[in-house]
């Protein structure tokens, strides 16, 4: 059975491969819904015809040919717009207790599971 | 003449209020054990005050009155009867006087089946939802009163927003309502169980179908919201993460936590404290959400009004409610710790609510964030789908594997039966090899999800046909809930991964390839209806390997009042995929931009969301 289980895992990690190769059109994609259209109500430019989101769609294709990466693009756009242009806030100090509260609770709850699974065991 | 009759309507509301308020005061120290007949009578005249005082507004948004500038702002002679109708909830004002409505309705219904139930609990518990009930007047009648008059009145009024005239609009407001305000029968019922001293498992039978009831409407409310933004905005989404969307979600996830740790306090009469805390919290956050969206504080796609004085009204009720409740808590809970536990069936529940609390933590930060950083750092910024994304559905991994193992938990000495959980295991791991043959890339998270949703279907999908076998229908609720809930995410994963969007820019008789696909814009359509013009497109799509052809047909609508344009896409839903797709003009270009989505497994989707909301409903029935 164990057997089993560990050649279906392999197997299920071998079908992965495929994503390593991103191409450009996806990693595209993936910046423009990253991407607020300053101009509309509440939409990526992935969803926006606007003037506003074809103009920064095709910087961020210029930009990506250029051999910028996804973070270089975001500064770029950032430095711009300022920081309510991307949907993703960054890890710096304004956003750091955004970032961290929840994995804060996190593992406050494991300690907190841990410690009375533990006083538990000895009572018995 | 409809403004008179209205207001005086909101006043005797008011009266009847004040006097309910009054009478049950009275009788806490009256002899008797049953509440007067009087506090009954009252109930009733309130519930007939408040329901008369709603149809008025309707009559007067059907006759369209325009001498009320609630009517005037938001209705027009042209518009059909249905959205006339519909449109008395579509704006602040009259949203409010729903609220009110459903909240005097849950009072009286709350008092009616709550006969068995001691009676100073009862006269608490009507006291404080009394109270909830006065501040939403005064807030209806000093800021945002539905029957102000315009002198002289205007021939025509503006209209209704055209996104809003949509059946699934419709109909959301008044389900979602149910939901959010069902919540302050709970959230009253917890300060008088507090301040009545009720015994646990009294409080939990007191409580149990309201929060189930709410659940229900509050889950298929958020369901016709999504369904409306997926038909309606055109973007080919159904969840954006808008701060309109996260203030439905917050009090759903104390729901759902309630209606598991309610078991708990049911059956072993533990967790009382914390039940209470969730009640109290449900309703808090309904308000905290209202706030958010009503104020103003944060842009959304539907953000009503933008009126800083409502804001500020609603903020001090908001305060008002978490002082007094956080205080009457302090004053009278008995501490009960949360004693020692092994793996039986209260810590599964347990571990359902600390998730429930990590992803209401965790949206709640995301939705307020914004507001934190521009007043303390002068900077805006977005908390958008990407962040909740990340943060959010590792956890969701996890929580799927403890909801699949929760349900073969006892409640005391557990045994799992390790072979057939090992052979399920094994069963979902093909199962997403053969997602991963048929639609090639996966990423590792994604691959995750799947397994473990597979893993949660099977092993609800076995409890719904064992229970059937032993005729135990009754008991069939929660498997269907989870059954519900392990396909919604199955579906949403697979079409979050597998979704293809194509976009080209096409002149009438123009033929574009899509990779697999032929796309054929054939003619352009000009109409009339009756308070719109539309543009329609005549689109043919063909898919060369399945060899079928779509005939689909989009809309520009050009609406006179008020004048705007709305892109209406077009929609074809087979058994396995929705083919979508919205065409918008491009200026000074005989062009047009077309969108054209392949969304995979989308009625199924909405499915799991019905079959998740039908065990809620089931468990009305549950007889002890």
């Amino acid at each position: 059975m164990k057997k089993i289980i560990f050649y279906l895992l392999i197997l299920n990690l071998l079908s992965l491969n495929s994503v390593m190769s991103q191409n450009f059109s996806q990693l595209e994609i993936k910046i423009f819904k990253n991407i607020r259209c300053l101009v509309c109500q509440g939409q990526s430019i992935a969803d926006s015809n606007s003037d506003f989101a074809q103009t920064i769609k095709s910087v961020v294709s210029d930009k990506i040919s250029q051999g910028k990466n996804e973070k270089e693009i975001y500064n770029f756009l950032s430095s711009k717009y300022g920081d309510w242009i991307v949907y993703k806030p960054s890890l710096n100090i304004p956003n750091l207790m955004l970032w961290v509260i929840p994995y804060l609770f996190v593992i406050f709850g494991v300690m907190f599971f841990l410690k009375n699974l533990r006083k538990k065991r000895q009572n018995k | 003449m409809i403004s008179i009759f209205g207001n005086s309507l909101i006043i005797l509301i008011l009266l009847s209020t004040l006097s309910i308020i009054y009478f049950s005061f009275n009788s806490i120290t009256s002899l008797g054990i049953n509440i007067s007949k009087k506090i009954y009578h009252l109930s009733l005249l309130q519930v007939t005050f408040v329901v008369t005082c709603l149809l008025t507004l309707i009559v007067g948004f059907i006759i369209s009155d325009f001498s009320l500038t609630t009517v005037f702002e938001n209705s027009h002679t042209q518009k059909p009867l249905i959205y006339k109708i519909a449109g008395t909830w579509g704006n602040h004002e009259g949203s409010l006087l729903l609220w009110i409505t459903l909240m005097v309705f849950f009072n009286f219904l709350f008092l009616v089946y709550g006969k068995k139930y001691e009676k100073k609990f009862m006269l608490f518990s009507l006291i404080s939802q009394n109270f909830l009930i006065l501040s939403f007047i005064l807030f209806l009648f000093f800021t945002s009163n539905p029957f102000l008059l315009i002198n002289p009145a205007p021939i025509e009024g503006l209209g209704l927003n055209p996104i809003l005239q949509d059946p699934a609009l419709a109909i959301h407001p008044p389900l979602l309502y149910i939901g959010f305000v069902g919540s302050s029968i709970y959230f009253s019922s917890a300060i008088g169980a507090l301040i009545s001293n009720l015994p646990a498992k009294e409080f939990a039978a007191s409580i149990k179908n309201w929060v189930i009831f709410t659940w229900f409407f509050q889950t298929l409310g958020i369901f016709a919201g999504s369904v409306w933004a997926y038909y309606e905005l055109g973007w080919g989404g159904f969840w954006f993460w808008d701060p309109v969307e996260n203030a439905s979600l917050l009090p759903w996830f104390c729901m759902t936590a309630l209606m598991h740790s309610i078991i708990v306090l049911e059956k072993k009469g533990q967790l009382y404290s914390w039940v209470l805390i969730l009640c109290l919290m449900t309703f808090v956050l309904t308000i905290a959400g209202t706030f958010l969206v009503r104020s103003g504080i944060l842009n959304s796609v539907h953000t009503f009004a933008n009126d800083p004085t409502r804001g500020l009204y609603i903020l001090i009720i908001l305060l008002l409610a978490c002082l007094v409740s956080f205080f009457i808590f302090i004053k009278h809970s008995r501490g009960n710790s949360i004693q020692g536990y092994n793996l039986d069936r209260g810590t599964f529940i347990l571990s359902n609510n600390w998730f429930m609390i990590f992803y209401l933590v965790t949206v709640f930060l995301g939705t307020v964030y914004p507001i934190f950083t521009e007043v303390i750092f002068n900077t805006k910024i977005s908390v958008g789908p990407p962040f909740y994304n990340t943060v959010i559905i590792p956890f969701v991994i996890v929580f799927l594997i403890l909801m699949s193992l929760g349900p073969e938990s006892k409640w005391i000495k557990t045994k799992f039966p390790i072979r057939k959980l090992l052979t399920i295991l094994i069963l979902s791991f093909v199962l997403n090899l053969i997602i991963s043959v048929i639609f090639k890339s996966t990423s590792l998270i994604s691959n995750l999800i799947f397994i473990t949703s597979f893993f949660l279907i099977i092993m609800s999908f076995l409890d719904v046909i064992k229970l059937i076998q032993l005729n135990k229908i009754t008991l069939i609720s929660r498997s269907v809930s989870h059954l519900g809930f392990g396909l919604l995410i199955l579906f949403i994963g697979l079409n979050h991964n597998f979704s293809k969007e194509y976009d080209v820019n096409i002149k009438t008789g123009e033929i574009k390839k899509l990779n697999n696909f032929d796309l054929k814009f054939k003619d352009l359509k000009l109409t009339n209806s009756q308070n719109y013009k539309s543009i329609i497109g005549n689109f043919e799509l063909k898919d060369n390997d399945k060899n079928f052809i779509k005939e689909l047909k989009p809309e520009i609508r050009i609406y006179q009042n008020p004048e705007t344009l709305t892109y209406e896409a077009s929609i074809k839903s087979t058994i396995f995929n929705d083919y979508y797709l919205t065409m918008s003009n491009l200026q000074n270009s005989e062009y047009y931009n077309v969108k054209v989505q392949v969304k995979p497994f989308m009625s199924w989707l909405w499915l799991s969301v019905l079959i998740m909301s039908l065990g809620g409903f089931l468990r009305l029935f549950y007889k002890r």
